[in-house]
């Protein structure tokens, strides 16, 4: 159990990064592309984090395997 | 009778294959949210553009440092119980619970405290996806609750564990929709 649980240690601490960089981008940048596309990228990593570690997509390509 | 033949090997599948066709269930349904949720996404830039009415920054950043930790104590939930931890389970469910109690909550004071309408094109796109997304935060509570009384009762085991799961990927899904909703209306312009 103690792998697992490292790997949502570190996902969460990446989460915590990137919410914080979004949050930067949104108060501290003043070009609107710029501020666009960092929030963005950061909200889509965001996303492909617990998609892929939280919400296990890749067992979808691994049926015979239980958990 | 060729269909009859057909037909027998799904009945006797074994458990690895029932469990494929329930993942695979799962992620269709989440695939429809995904067009319901982005929809009301797409309805907002098309209303406003990357304009946005002021609101709340610290509660905004706050209920969503809240539902991502949420998402860590579920994920752990789940960890637990895939390696028989039962205890341990059942206590970060519970703390999912109300880390979700709270996220609510803080939706509903930031509604009780925005100064725009319901009847303004801002109003009217922060309210729906919004109260969609309460909706289902809420909805995801009620199971998680049901899945913990479960889980006091030692239902679920790492030979056991798709319910769990299964509730517990909702509610992943509801906070990756928030990763989407949280910069849209309290981040942009």
């Amino acid at each position: 159990m103690r792998k697992p649980m490292q790997t949502g240690l570190i996902v969460a601490a990446i989460l915590a990064v990137l919410t914080v960089t979004e949050y930067l981008f949104a108060t501290h940048v003043d070009d609107d592309l710029v501020r666009v596309l960092g929030i963005t990228a950061s909200a889509v990593g965001k996303a492909g984090l617990i998609v892929y570690y939280f919400m296990h997509i890749y067992r979808l390509w691994r049926p015979q395997e239980a958990h | 009778m060729a269909l009859a033949t057909a037909h027998q090997p799904a009945a006797h599948a074994p458990a690895h294959n029932h469990l494929a066709i329930n993942r695979a269930g799962l992620w269709l349904f989440f695939f429809s949210e995904t067009i319901l949720f982005g929809l009301l996404l797409s309805a907002r830039f098309y209303l406003e553009g990357i304009h946005r009415e002021e609101l709340d920054q610290l509660l905004g950043l706050g209920i969503t440092i809240v539902l991502l930790l949420s998402s860590v104590t579920a994920y752990t939930a789940e960890t637990a119980i895939e390696h028989d931890n039962k205890k341990v389970g059942s206590w970060y469910l519970f703390f999912t619970i109300v880390l979700g109690l709270l996220f609510a909550a803080g939706v509903g004071y930031e509604w009780s405290i925005a100064h725009f309408h319901r009847n303004e094109s801002f109003g009217s796109v922060f309210f729906t996806m919004t109260g969609i997304h309460a909706t289902h935060v809420v909805t995801g509570v009620f199971m998680l609750i049901l899945v913990w009384i479960q889980a006091l009762r030692g239902r679920y085991s790492s030979k056991n564990p798709w319910a769990v799961s299964a509730v517990v990927m909702y509610w992943h899904f509801v906070d990756v929709v928030w990763v989407f909703y949280y910069p849209a209306l309290y981040l942009t312009q």
